[in-house]
């Protein structure tokens, strides 16, 4: 009989970092706390009113932090603590999920290549500005390009620990 | 000794060498040589063993096709690497490479009694030998199989490297960096957009690198690829797979060609390219000849010789015969003599070849013989001379040489071509196939779209010979010893078509995939069946088109990166606290809290009583929330669960059941409405996508005139669920803006206001039959939160609990899991939870299947409980039950064990299971075989505690 040693797959711990990482090419890092909205109508029109805020009418634009993910969908990324009108009884969903995300920052001109190692959209061809759903291997993620070469991810808390670890796991092999 | 290192001449540097060892045994080479030719230029002729005779072998080719040279390259423990082709192992120092398939030497192999039995052994014996007699399958044939079977060693230790993965995008994508496709790249470049150009090879250059005229074009173009921004070279790197719209797999090997102290990061780098436009350039691939004594080693591809003194200056032999059906042999032989090579014949079954060929042929004074084939090989490790006949069945005639070389034409490699579902059609010119039409935006150039020039030639592969085929050694496939004539005894089996032909004598399978032996497989079947060839069909072309490595295809996803693992924002507190967990769906959760020695049962039931008395804390963060928002609300929640909701008030609760359109519970939780168009929906732990998804496809495709929106929420809240007796006196001086009174917040209701100055949604629900509060936070505030009750709890005699103790106290009161106690079979009134159905509902989702005639039959399988005659005695949970002990085996099997405990509170052991007719059985004992003993139980109602619910009210 041949031996082989045990597989351990999730034994092993990873730890989210707390602090900048900073590769030769890019950086790592915490996004400050912000508030967070999910955004849901079939009319933009409406919803605007309900929240007093201006809406991006094409998928992947973004407007002061409120991104049009779909046709009837916005995800709001703003200033922590900003409060908003739910809109009651109007064909509106407006659902506070602050905690839900954290967001991370890769900074420098190696950030695309660490995104790209993990995500398969053409992100080098993303107008700087804008922003999109999508995935980090099986994670899902937002991904928004801040400047030409900051990105902001937005990711489910509990998946935080691994994109993070995945991340750095990306940082050597992305070159600026 | 045969092959020798020229004097000059070849890519390879002669000032730098490298050591290394084969076997044990030191050997040297220059930087720039390939194991196959460091090893040849050291008069190296036998690399291996065949797979099934044992029969000794040498270099065939002298890139990827090679089937014969396979050995295995170790770069310490866990860095153990099969089946590498000689050929395609760049040389360094300290490589220690082995070859494979021998016992014990590659020179003396005890196996190699299966090349005399050989006869015994055709195609197909395996099929049919070891069938009989059926018991000495497991205890004889299959474990010398399977010391036999397989090529090299799988490795038995962790692999230490880590491997890279990316995606890449380009507008065009040339696969092979040989003449066609560099000019295809170069092209592709100046029209600006981005073009990855990827070759297999240490080097681009593909077939340029043997042929020292275009050198100086190969190092201008080369030099201008690299100075182009939008272009990305990438050597070392397989393409191995076309998937849909230009997704084509590739393989970069990133530290293999240096030594362990050289290599730095990553060992592979896997590409997932997106292409707009797809060039394939990957060239053709000689075909070797097929006549008797055709795998002494010695033998090879023509090209493979001239690839070998042009590119690393290594002569093969010393005196050299071509055997020839195409020109391509006669200007390798001429390239050759012109490189130092001594050439003694060339042999051609042609009559007629091209007058500049012969006529410079005789001015190099090589003896030309057209017209002839060889019969037959002498030399058993080596080659000694051979003899050639007119028209292979003429009078024999011997001629002396250490080499010889095949030169049967080409095949153009149209692997990627076919994974793209490409369509191919028979070239006469050719004798091979060449791409037609695709789909995808893909295109051929060069050899491998049939536009070379290599010259004319035959296009059958096998030789006329003197012996009738099935007396013959003349082997087709190398890698698999498949021989002309077992496809003849394929044939006479009456199989027809390739591909049973290729599964009933492996012509084609392992490593090699037919990289050599394909079409003259196709063309002896042809000739025996006397049917054209593209009447006979073709075999499938399939990733990957070499082996590949695990580790590259896997990338980062290795051990702790495996997969995410989840945690909750209390999850560091648990492991303070010296947690034991367990994984529920991807979440690591907390089974138990062991304090000192306690072992699982123990703790267990240290924290159920202490539910049972004073209060336990327990983190249920990981439940799935969903909110579900806008005017249609209700009525959508109506039509997915089972039970009415568009009655419920708002700050109440409703435990809800959910089917699937067959009619079986998918999934539970409790809900609550917030307001009349907000409810806070949970689901299992296990279940939240599912169900979130499930819900969205019944939004989207079925109720689209809805308003109503889901929001997934499972990560906005921590949950904290304080349950006990003492759970109110917990929490009421932490809460703000809530009343607590029984009477203004009453079970199954929920509040919004503050805990611990920040926002709550309160629950007062209960999973263990107790007073019990469910406290709802934004996660980033989850840990402060616990820690608040936590310290609160200690006042109380509180304890934290896990899922284990959850488990049994949901046990106690007969609360059903989805997924343990249902199976995807169990309706709601199997489950016991008819009540949970709204009967005057005109429709929900799975109504109409409840209905269905065996859904409403007598006898189905429901749940019910199951006491033990011995209370001490822990049923196992899956165990299957018996009505009758006694009768004989195979038993009827009436049920199952879904659920089963020790429950401290009451003392002994209690069940739940799925029983056929279980509730008309109240009272009855059943049985409960086990491989020691039969245990028997009472079948009860499924609740043992507390019945009337009395202490929901604390």
């Amino acid at each position: 009989m041949v031996e082989i040693a045990e597989i351990a797959v999730s034994a092993a711990e990873l730890k989210l970092g707390t602090e900048p990482v900073a590769g030769a090419s890019v950086t790592l890092s915490h996004a400050a706390p912000r508030a967070r909205y999910s955004l849901r109508a079939r009319d933009a029109k409406v919803l605007s009113d309900v929240i007093g805020r201006a809406l991006p009418g094409r998928i992947g634009d973004q407007a002061d932090g409120a991104i049009c993910l779909g046709p009837d969908e916005w995800y709001a990324i703003l200033p922590e603590g900003t409060a908003m009108p739910r809109g009651e009884g109007l064909p509106v969903s407006v659902t506070d999920i602050s905690s839900r995300a954290l967001g991370l920052v890769l900074e420098g001109p190696g950030a695309l290549g660490v995104l790209s190692s993990g995500c398969p959209l053409d992100l080098g061809k993303m107008a700087v500005g804008r922003a999109t759903r999508t995935v980090f291997e099986t994670v899902e993620i937002i991904v928004w390009r801040e400047a030409e070469d900051r990105w902001h991810v937005e990711v489910w808390r509990s998946f935080a620990t691994w994109l993070w670890n995945a991340f750095l796991a990306a940082i050597p092999g992305a070159h600026g | 000794m045969s092959g020798f290192r020229l004097a000059d001449g070849g890519r390879i540097d002669r000032r730098t060498k490298r050591n290394f060892t084969f076997d044990g045994k030191a050997r040297w080479g220059y930087a720039g040589d390939s194991l196959a030719s460091a090893l040849l230029a050291q008069g190296q002729m036998l690399f291996g063993r065949s797979f099934k005779y044992h029969r000794p072998r040498g270099i065939l080719g002298a890139g990827v096709e090679e089937p014969n040279a396979l050995v295995t390259v170790d770069r310490g423990p866990g860095r153990v690497t099969p089946n590498l082709r000689a050929p395609s192992v760049a040389l360094h120092d300290g490589l220690k490479a082995t070859s494979q398939n021998r016992f014990p030497t590659l020179k003396t192999d005890l196996i190699a009694v299966n090349n005399v039995l050989s006869a015994f052994f055709p195609a197909g014996f395996y099929n049919k030998t070891f069938m009989w007699p059926r018991a000495a399958w497991e205890k004889v044939y299959e474990p010398i199989i399977r010391r036999l079977a397989g090529l090299g060693d799988s490795p038995t230790t962790r692999d230490p490297d880590h491997y890279d993965a990316t995606y890449a995008h380009c507008e065009t994508l040339v696969v092979g960096a040989g003449p066609a496709g560099i000019a295809a790249a170069l092209e592709a470049a100046a029209n600006g957009g981005r073009v990855i150009l990827i070759d297999e090879q240490e080097e681009i250059g593909g077939g340029a690198l043997s042929d020292p005229a275009q050198w100086a074009w190969l190092a201008e173009a080369s030099a201008k690829l690299a100075a182009m921004d939008n272009v990305t070279v990438l050597p070392r790197t397989t393409a191995i797979g076309h998937y849909h719209q230009n997704f084509v797999v590739a393989a970069e090997r990133l530290t293999d060609h240096l030594s362990l102290a050289e290599a730095e990061g990553a060992r592979e780098k896997l590409w997932r390219i997106r292409a707009g436009e797809v060039v394939l350039a990957m060239g053709a691939i000689e075909r070797p000849l097929v006549f008797e004594g055709n795998d002494v080693p010695g033998v090879m591809l023509a090209s493979a010789a001239k690839t070998f003194a042009l590119r690393y200056g290594v002569a093969v032999g010393r005196k050299l015969v071509v055997m020839a059906v195409h020109d391509s042999g006669w200007r390798d032989a001429l390239a050759l003599h012109k490189a130092g090579v001594n050439i003694a014949a060339i042999v051609d079954l042609r009559r007629d070849v091209a007058s500049e060929l012969t006529e410079a042929a005789r001015n190099a004074r090589i003896a030309c013989y057209q017209g002839y084939a060889v019969t037959s090989v002498s030399g058993g490790q080596a080659v000694k001379g051979v003899t050639i006949a007119l028209a292979g069945i003429g009078k024999g005639q011997q001629l002396d040489c250490d080499a010889v070389l095949m030169a049967g034409g080409w095949t153009p490699t149209v692997h990627l071509w076919s994974h793209a579902k490409g369509t191919l059609r028979w070239e006469e010119r050719w004798g091979a196939y060449v791409p037609d039409k695709t789909h995808e935006n893909l295109r051929c150039v060069g050899a491998c779209a049939g536009d070379w020039d290599f010259g004319k030639g035959l296009s059958g592969g096998l030789l006329p010979a003197p012996k009738p085929l099935h007396e013959s050694k003349a082997f087709v496939d190398f890698q698999n010893d498949v021989k002309a004539r077992d496809i003849g005894l394929a044939v006479q089996e009456g199989f027809r078509s390739i591909e049973h032909i290729k599964r009933y004598t492996t012509n084609g399978m392992a490593t090699d995939q037919g990289k050599t032996s394909n079409l003259n497989g196709l063309q002896i079947a042809s000739g025996v069946l006397h049917r054209p060839v593209t009447e006979i069909g073709l075999t499938t072309f399939r990733p990957p088109y070499t082996p590949q490595s695990f580790g590259a295809i896997l990338g980062h996803h290795k051990e702790a990166l495996f997969q995410p693992l989840r945690k909750t924002v209390i999850d560091d507190w648990a492991a303070a606290q010296g947690a034991v967990y367990e994984n529920v769906a991807q979440w690591r959760r907390a089974r138990y809290f062991p304090q000192g020695s306690e072992d699982m049962d123990a703790a267990v039931a240290r924290e159920c009583r202490t539910v049972r008395s004073a209060v336990g804390v327990f983190d249920a963060s990981t439940l799935g929330k969903i909110e579900v928002v806008g005017p249609d609300a209700a009525e959508f929640l109506n039509r997915m669960y089972t039970n009415p909701w568009k009655s419920l008030e708002p700050g109440r609760c409703r435990y809800g059941l959910l089917l699937g359109e067959h009619g079986f519970i998918i999934d539970d939780g409790v809900s609550a409405r917030l307001a009349p168009d907000r409810f806070h929906l949970t689901t299992t732990t296990g279940g939240a996508a599912r169900v979130l998804n499930l819900m969205e496809d019944y939004l989207q495709t079925e109720w689209s005139d809805l308003d109503v929106w889901l929001t997934s929420t499972t990560e906005q809240w921590a949950v904290i669920a304080v349950q006990g007796p003492k759970a109110r006196r917990v929490i009421e001086p932490l809460v703000e803006g809530i009343d607590l009174s029984p009477e203004a917040f009453p079970h199954m209701s929920v509040r919004e206001g503050m805990i611990c100055g920040v926002d709550t949604r309160l629950f007062r629900v209960s999973f263990t039959g107790e007073l019990g509060f469910e406290v709802n936070v934004p996660a980033q505030h989850g840990r402060m939160v616990w820690e608040a009750i936590w310290a609160e709890g200690q006042k109380h005699g509180a304890a934290a609990y896990g899922t284990e103790t959850m488990h049994v106290l949901r046990a106690e009161k007969g609360f059903i899991i989805v997924g343990q106690d249902t199976d995807g079979t169990v309706t709601p009134d199997d489950a016991g939870l008819g009540w949970a159905v709204g009967k005057k509902k005109p429709d929900f989702v799975g109504k109409r299947s409840l209905s269905r005639p065996d859904i409403v039959a007598p006898g189905r399988k429901q749940l019910v409980g199951l006491l033990t005659d011995d209370p001490q005695a822990v049923l196992e949970e899956g165990a299957q039950i018996v009505a009758d002990p006694n009768q004989p085996v195979p038993m009827t099997m009436i049920g199952h064990v879904t659920s089963s405990y020790h429950s401290a509170t009451l003392g002994r052991s209690i069940a739940m299971a799925l029983v056929a007719g279980g509730r008309d059985r109240m009272g009855e004992t059943l049985h409960i075989p086990m491989p020691d003993k039969t245990i028997s139980a009472k079948v009860v109602a499924p609740m043992f505690y507390d019945a009337e619910g009395s202490r929901l009210n604390g």
